[in-house]
């Protein structure tokens, strides 16, 4: 009896110091464990949920994916393209005390298109040099026009990190990132938590909050488990299973709203069988993709017609979503037998989507193996052309650019299938090189009539960003490219 | 005594040696590759070449194997692919939390086994002994995720009396330290002390029926001492073994149980690094694992001649 009584007291007294210690502070799950905090080097997207918080970005975006202003209050593009003037925030400190003026925001974007290693090479590729004009003014030259310049300076690209601190901590910047952004950095246990402080002298005004911990769950269930038991109150990404109780849960609220990834299979046209265009066809017509946004994500994503989600930019009515043909494809299949290997990556959601995928290729007589690799091989397979199909998606960027050049250009980075085609070629080259958005939709939108019809690579769903949080939390705004910015968010 | 344990340290040098040989031919045989993983998506060509050149991984077979097991042998097993930060660093960050949880739980197990092998060896083929038998292959059966993830849902989400997951060290907050750590540690223990039980059971009821053990009734002597002076002493040895084999088989299998409570530990590292390629992490964790358990039977050796008087090392 009394060790019991014991042990109750213990229990209550370590969770009433526990509740006091975090009355501040909001902690938010994520999927995994951000691994690099650096703008140049970072290459995982749960990265940029944090990194968001400790670097100010030139430029940012809104709810409906426009580009606005950040630490460049304004900007202008002249010379037919070539050259873009932005005017820098005055009075700008990094949160070590050191200044961010022209040369720093200098120092920050060449950092991050020379760094060796760097991620951000091929999306800065076609910038010149950036000048100083004055230190509030600052000027990058392009050795050719490059629509997409101002979306990708809203991501990684554009974060600007304190060159003092920087140049002090070399290689280990990574592990203190220093910013000038709504929070900042204090310390990380890998595998555990990264805390961030608000940064009360933010020139935005100051968060709301004033600790922000993050904490890795890679496991669905976990996440979910936490939350439940108050130990964290966000979380990102929700189990599509978990959706609805969540939803039905009045302790708990539920943001669902549209990303800007897509996900889908690449067929690799390089070698048989896929190099045959009738057999790429005949797959694509089996898949049934409403089905599939039903049956195994809940209706958590949205099926998809091509790279460009609804509102995004570039996205056009006219592009419609495939409907399942088992006829269409047994015509393409002209009486000859397929047999192929699905190359994926190992995963409860994944594995349950190829094998549906299985079963539905198998209505039209085609005959598919499954074959599960880790990402890193998935990656280098593809790389080396050495597959039939696999699925692959892609996390998604504000410019339609980031979601079709270098998957279908000749040559592209992330071209897995091996295409070429010189009208598709062109055809990208120059939506890149106009600037009025509605004339780079419209040229993107005629290549991708060419690419649908070639099918190297068939789409399949859009993602969709879904957050749950206590109902205490409010002030998160949903923004497609599924950041959460915590710098207006309350907890009450 | 002393001479056994220098000979037995010294004839191990060979076996560890092919073991970092077979640490590190296993990584490198593993596919893909780890710069396309650490790139991912947005890789460039040239990206790939530099990251390769600088991960020394553009080197040959021999020599890679050469420069790392010199630092191995200095205890510097490399820097970590995804973030840059000393092997060894992580290594010392993340042992001490799973050695503690280890050794939580192979108390809370040992807790349970003694009592209950004893018991039910003692009562064999009554009631008691049936029952004991029956939630000890419950504790078999039962798999650990489930268990932790039933422990989740009653103390944390219905009780709300501990946290779901998270550490703090022993040092920081000791209070908080057990806390968070008793979950995890019957989530590991029970399936442990499930085991044990079995082991002791049978053992003490094989020694129970010895010549010897007779003897000692015929003399008079009750039949408590008898299994405590006489029985129970040469029953420990299989039951020793079996213990050392858990204990090292909870350093590294600590894995799931580190998962579902999000402990910071080893064998997260471990999970974490496979996941991201990070090739010295996973080679510095594996071989700290192999001397780790080649320690554990050391020790359960000297641990043999230390329970039993008839076992005597020249």
């Amino acid at each position: 009896m009394r060790k019991s009584q014991f042990l109750m007291a213990f229990l209550s007294a370590a969770c009433l110091s526990a509740a006091t210690a975090s009355a501040q502070t909001l902690t938010v799950g994520l999927d995994a464990d951000p691994p690099k905090l650096d703008p140049a080097l970072s290459t995982a997207l749960v990265d940029r949920q944090v990194m968001n918080q400790i670097f100010d970005k030139l430029l940012d975006l809104d709810a409906n994916l426009k580009v606005i202003p950040a630490l460049a209050t304004s900007w202008k593009v002249t010379n037919g393209g070539l050259t873009y003037t932005f005017k820098l925030k005055a009075g700008v400190k990094f949160t070590d005390g050191t200044a961010l003026d022209a040369a720093a925001v200098k120092y920050g974007l060449d950092r991050n298109r020379t760094l060796e290693g760097s991620a951000r090479k091929n999306e800065m590729s076609s910038i010149k040099e950036i000048k100083v004009v004055d230190p509030q003014t600052i000027q990058i030259n392009l050795s050719q026009p490059y629509g997409p310049l101002l979306a990708v300076l809203t991501d990684r690209a554009g974060m600007i990190v304190s060159p003092t601190a920087a140049k002090k901590a070399g290689a280990d910047f990574q592990n203190n990132p220093v910013g000038s952004g709504p929070f900042t950095f204090v310390s990380r246990v890998r595998q555990d938590n990264i805390t961030l402080n608000a940064n009360k002298s933010y020139w935005g005004g100051a968060p709301k909050i004033d600790k922000l911990v993050y904490r890795p769950f890679t496991d669905g269930d976990v996440r979910y488990a936490n939350l439940l038991s108050g130990a964290v109150q966000a979380i990102t990404p929700i189990d599509p299973k978990d959706i609805s109780k969540l939803e039905q849960n009045p302790k708990f609220n539920v943001l669902n709203y549209p990303g800007i990834g897509f996900q889908g299979v690449w067929f690799n046209v390089t070698r048989a069988p896929f190099n045959n265009k009738n057999f790429r066809q005949a797959v694509a017509a089996t898949i049934d993709r409403e089905a599939i946004a039903k049956s195994i994500f809940y209706g958590t994503v949205t099926p998809a017609a091509g790279p460009f989600p609804p509102g995004t930019p570039a996205a056009s009515s006219a592009i419609t979503v495939q409907k399942p043909d088992i006829a269409l494809a047994k015509k393409k299949l002209g009486g000859k037998p397929l047999s192929f290997t699905l190359l994926t990556t190992p995963g409860s959601v994944t594995t349950q989507l190829a094998q549906v995928y299985q079963a539905m290729f198998a209505q039209a007589g085609i005959n598919a193996k499954i074959e599960q690799v880790e990402f890193g091989t998935l990656l280098d397979r593809a790389d080396k052309q050495d597959y039939d199909a696999l699925m692959l998606g892609w996390s998604g960027r504000p410019d339609p650019d980031g979601n079709i050049y270098d998957f279908f250009v000749t040559g592209g980075t992330n071209n897995q299938a091996g295409y070429s085609n010189k009208t598709v070629d062109s055809l990208l080259a120059k939506a890149r090189a106009q600037t009025a958005m509605s004339a780079r939709a419209a040229t993107y939108n005629v290549a991708l009539s060419t690419i649908l019809s070639d099918t190297p690579y068939t789409w399949v769903y859009f993602q969709r960003n879904l957050v749950a949080s206590v109902k205490g939390m409010t002030g998160l705004k949903p923004i497609p490219d599924g950041i959460l910015r915590f710098k207006d968010v309350d907890l009450k | 005594m002393a001479v056994f344990a220098l000979r037995r340290l010294l004839s191990s040098i060979p076996t560890l040696l092919i073991v970092t040989l077979i640490v590190f031919a296993m990584v490198k045989l593993l596919p893909g590759d780890p710069a396309r993983l650490i790139l991912g998506q947005e890789a460039t060509p040239q990206a790939l070449a530099e990251l390769r050149r600088s991960l020394g991984l553009d080197r040959s077979l021999p020599q890679q194997y050469l420069s790392w097991l010199g630092g191995a042998v200095r205890l510097d097993f490399g820097t970590s692919l995804t973030d840059n930060s000393s092997v060894s660093r992580l290594i010392a960050q993340k042992l001490p939390v799973t050695l503690e949880l280890a050794l939580f739980a192979m108390l809370i197990s040992l807790l349970i086994s003694l009592p209950a092998g004893i018991l039910s060896a003692m009562r064999r083929n009554t009631w008691v002994d049936r029952l004991l038998t029956l939630l000890a292959l419950s504790g078999i059966s039962l798999p650990n995720f489930f268990l932790g993830i039933l422990l989740i849902y009653l103390f944390s989400i219905r009780l709300a009396w501990i946290p779901a997951s998270g550490y703090t060290s022993l040092l920081e907050n000791p209070g908080r330290n057990l806390l968070l750590l008793l979950l995890p540690a019957i989530t590991l223990g029970v399936g442990s002390a499930a085991v044990l039980t079995r082991y002791l059971r049978s053992s003490l009821s094989e020694t129970l029926t010895q010549d010897y053990v007779r003897t000692a009734h015929a003399k008079g002597l009750t039949s408590r001492a008898v299994t405590s002076k006489h029985a129970l002493r040469n029953a420990l040895i299989p039951f020793l073994t079996a213990f050392g084999l858990q204990l090292g088989g909870l350093l590294g299998g600590a894995v799931i149980t580190e998962q579902i409570f999000s402990i910071p530990g080893f064998g997260r590292l471990l999970v974490d690094a496979v996941f991201t390629r990070d090739l010295p992490v996973i080679q510095g964790v594996v071989l700290v694992s192999a001397v780790a358990v080649f320690l554990v039977s050391f020790l359960v050796d000297l641990g043999y001649a230390a329970v039993d008087p008839r076992i005597r090392y020249h």
